[in-house]
């Protein structure tokens, strides 16, 4: 008992340590890598709350995705400008001593609140838990966390699947970068991309296909399916300019048009939206995880990509 | 008979809610026709309302077990005539931004700006029509995202900036109001409304979640002080997408703790009450002289809507003496201020693009030279300050009259005030719309489309006044059938 509890101690330490120091270092790079940092570690704490499925998700895209998201503009920023570091001045943004000290009090207040609250908080309560494990034989699947996310609250996904969509066009409604010149990977690179795209390929298959039974599931399949893309990006691959105009943006809304399909058919058959006959639950959950998983992946590597590769055709 | 059967068959607020969401994703895929596209949903989700609507009235309210679940389980999606009442507003207002925007925005722009109004659509639908706190969230969410790329759309340097700022401001508010989810959840395990009515028992947790729920939702509805977003967000954003803002978006949120407070926290948080009044009554006050001092008109709008949010949260304090009709009348003063607002700032984009700027002492001579802008302004100004006949006179007694009966003189003396002050915003725009500039300025021709669209939206605002008792007691009737409202 003592070990883990010192491990947990030390774990809680450290994430706070980091978001500090995320948040605090002028220099961008540091806070980047600080912030990788502290998802990792973040990762590592869901898997002390028993929460495999968060812990994926966090590692994938939480550390990965989105640090790489962040070094991608942080490198833009510095061809765009023709600095190497960017260091934040050490300006405070409020000034008045008498503002600091009121948000000092009422931040510090609220936390205690909060704080509180949680503590008090019945620790026996099993929320919905009992009643997901009753429905879980008709649900389709066999892990809780998939069940629930599709079936049970599938339609909190849909729209989820919007979400995702939504900040890709946000990003690319506000226009391209200026061109900038393409560099060939170097070598090591170059390399380890073509040995680890299959991989992650691979890893992300088995993701998607062990969702049904154990942790995993379109989010975790997507985003690893989506870093093979980032991957291959970073190693000088580009998409074809015929498959980019059209089909590209039929990948990245495949997930969501899938569950506007289904809730049609299933207000036509079942007179419910997303209502799955039980017999077909299992196949129907398969079918929109996978084109759920193609969508996210795409989206996260264009996310990367950040500008729309078939931004001037539109003009 | 047939035709009944017909409306009957069809769950018109799946399609309410599906509809934007497929037109959407097609506008994605097909740019070229994005513009068609978008008027043919937009038509298509105005005509389905108007089914949802004949539903209720002939049937009462309803709830939709999506899934086949059932809640707490599952999700259900909840239509009464609150929810009804809000969907009118946005296929009303939706109707003219979309007619106006499709004059207004260039194919490059265009190509984006239908897409993503469709998903806020969706999104805004979708919300009206949720009875999950979680669902909700999501549905915050998206409705954020899309309302942030919309004021990022010209790509100016000021509308990025005052992008940036609202997009940190609604995470800031969404993960506030998540949190508060989280304990709920925790207290009463469940996510569902009339779940957790029946199990909440006010206690630690309840009230820190009351307090970041409400704390998170008041600064998304940019409540006093929480209100230094909008301004530049509102302001930098192009027309319609700043009348859509401020007539649509900052009353989703405040549609959520309405219905939280309705049917959740109203019956033991009258501290909480009195503190959101008190902040509705500042922001009358500042929100008025703030306007008051802009030498722009569209900040002069902005903050006029900063001083009309302030309204519908005196509510919160008046309904503490068992009345419920004001809340009736919060949510049609919301409807008022969704018409009028957004006629005013349609009006505002025809006048800066009839002269390239938004100087009000340089309107030069406006009123002769685009008569029916300056006309929608004026119309849209009366029912913002709350002349009659209009619907803002109409819900603006309303309230003065329940603080009178209430005794409190405090309220009914910022009513008046912020009437005061909103004629005083509202004229120094007319004003100079009848004086020569001092030089001459080159004018662009605006289309009669957008004109007209501003227009007829101004007179709604006024004609919304006629028909208060009937969109009164839909509310009203609403509200009373809530209570054992699980009709299925």
């Amino acid at each position: 008992m003592m070990p883990v509890a010192i491990f947990d101690a030390v774990l809680g330490a450290a994430l706070l340590w980091l978001a500090w120091h995320a948040l605090a270092s002028p220099d961008l790079f540091k806070a980047i890598v600080l912030f990788v940092s502290f998802g990792l570690l973040m990762a590592l704490a869901w898997v002390r709350l028993d929460a495999p499925d968060i812990a994926l998700a966090e590692a994938a895209i939480g550390a990965g995705l989105t640090g790489a998201i962040l070094l991608a503009t942080l490198a833009k920023l510095q061809t765009m400008t023709g600095k190497n570091t960017f260091v934040l001045s050490a300006q405070p943004a409020f000034k008045s001593l008498f503002l600091r000290g009121l948000l000092i009090v009422l931040l510090s207040g609220s936390a205690a609140g909060i704080g509180y609250a949680v503590w008090v908080l019945p620790s026996n309560s099993n929320g919905l838990r009992l009643d997901v494990a009753a429905n879980l034989d008709a649900s389709g699947v066999s892990n809780p966390v998939t069940a629930v996310l599709l079936n049970f609250r599938g339609y909190d996904t849909m729209l989820e699947m919007t979400v995702l969509l939504m900040a890709l066009l946000g990003i690319w409604s506000l226009g391209g970068l200026p061109p900038r010149p393409r560099r060939p990977a170097a070598a090591v690179l170059d390399i380890f991309s073509r040995f680890l795209a299959p991989v992650f390929i691979l890893v992300a298959a088995y993701l998607l296909w062990v969702g049904a039974d154990a942790p995993g599931g379109a989010f975790q399949a997507g985003s690893v399916l989506g870093a093979a893309g980032v991957l291959m990006l970073l190693s000088g691959w580009r998409p074809h300019d015929r498959f980019t105009l059209r089909y590209l943006r039929f990948a990245l809304t495949a997930g969501a048009s899938a569950f506007i399909i289904l809730g049609l058919l299933t207000m036509l058959h079942q007179g419910q939206l997303l209502a799955y006959p039980p017999a077909q639950a299992g196949t129907l959950i398969l079918l929109l995880e996978s084109l759920a998983t193609v969508s996210i992946a795409a989206t996260l590597a264009a996310l990367f990509l950040a500008e729309a590769p078939d931004h001037t055709e539109n003009q | 008979m047939q035709i009944e059967t017909m409306l009957t068959a069809v769950d018109w607020a799946v399609v309410v809610i599906m509809l934007p969401l497929a037109g959407g994703i097609a506008c994605f895929l097909w740019p070229v026709m994005s513009k068609q596209l978008g008027l043919i949903t937009v038509t298509g989700i105005a005509l389905s309302v108007a089914g949802l609507g004949w539903r209720i009235m002939e049937h009462g309210a309803y709830r939709h077990a999506v899934g086949g679940w059932g809640a707490p389980l599952g999700i259900d999606l909840f239509a009464d005539g609150l929810s009804l009442c809000m969907l009118i507003m946005i296929t009303t207002v939706g109707l003219g931004i979309s007619f106006y925007a499709s004059s207004y925005f260039e194919s490059r722009r265009a190509v984006w700006f239908w897409p993503i109004w469709l998903f806020l659509l969706a999104a805004l639908n979708a919300l009206f029509l949720s009875a999950d706190i979680f669902n909700l969230y999501v549905t915050l969410e998206l409705t954020g995202l899309a309302a942030v790329a919309l004021t990022a759309l010209t790509g100016r340097i000021d509308a990025l900036n005052g992008a940036m700022r609202y997009l940190l401001a609604m995470l800031l508010g969404s993960l506030t109001y998540l949190l508060g989810v989280a304990l709920l959840y925790h207290d009463a395990g469940s996510v569902d409304i009339a779940t957790l009515a029946q199990r909440i028992e006010p206690n630690a947790t309840v009230w820190t979640a009351l307090g970041l729920m409400s704390a998170g939702l008041a600064l998304k509805t940019a409540l006093f002080p929480l209100n230094f977003w909008l301004p530049p967000a509102h302001a930098s954003a192009p027309a319609p997408v700043s009348a859509l803002l401020s007539a649509l978006v900052v009353k989703a949120s405040f549609y959520i703790l309405l219905r939280l407070w309705l049917e959740i926290f109203g019956s033991f948080a009258d501290n909480a009450a009195l503190l959101l009044g008190l902040l509705g009554a500042t922001a009358i006050l500042w929100g008025s002289l703030q306007a008051l001092c802009q030498t722009r008109i569209k900040l002069l709008v902005a903050y006029s809507t900063v001083a009309q949010i302030g309204y519908l949260f005196l509510a919160y304090p008046l309904a503490s003496g068992s009345n419920d009709m004001i809340w009736s009348v919060a949510v049609y003063l919301a409807f008022s201020h969704a018409l009028a607002k957004s006629a005013m700032f349609l009006a505002t984009g025809n006048l800066i693009q009839f002269g390239g700027h938004d100087r009000i002492t340089d309107l030069d001579r406006a009123v002769q030279r685009l008569p029916l802008t300056v006309a929608a302004f004026a119309l849209a100004g009366v029912s913002i300050m709350g002349l009659p006949p209009s619907s803002g006179f109409t819900g603006k007694w309303l309230l003065l009259e329940t603080a009178v009966t209430q005794e409190r003189w405090d309220l009914a003396l910022v009513i008046i005030a912020g009437g005061v002050l909103a004629a005083g915003y509202v004229f120094k725009v007319l004003g100079y719309a009848f004086t020569q500039a001092e030089k001459p300025h080159d004018a662009k021709t605006v289309s009669a489309s957008m004109e007209w669209t501003a227009f007829l939206l101004a007179a709604g605002a006024i004609l919304l006044g006629f028909m208060a008792p009937e969109i009164l007691t839909l509310i009203r009737l609403d509200i009373a059938v809530n209570i054992d409202g699980k009709a299925v």
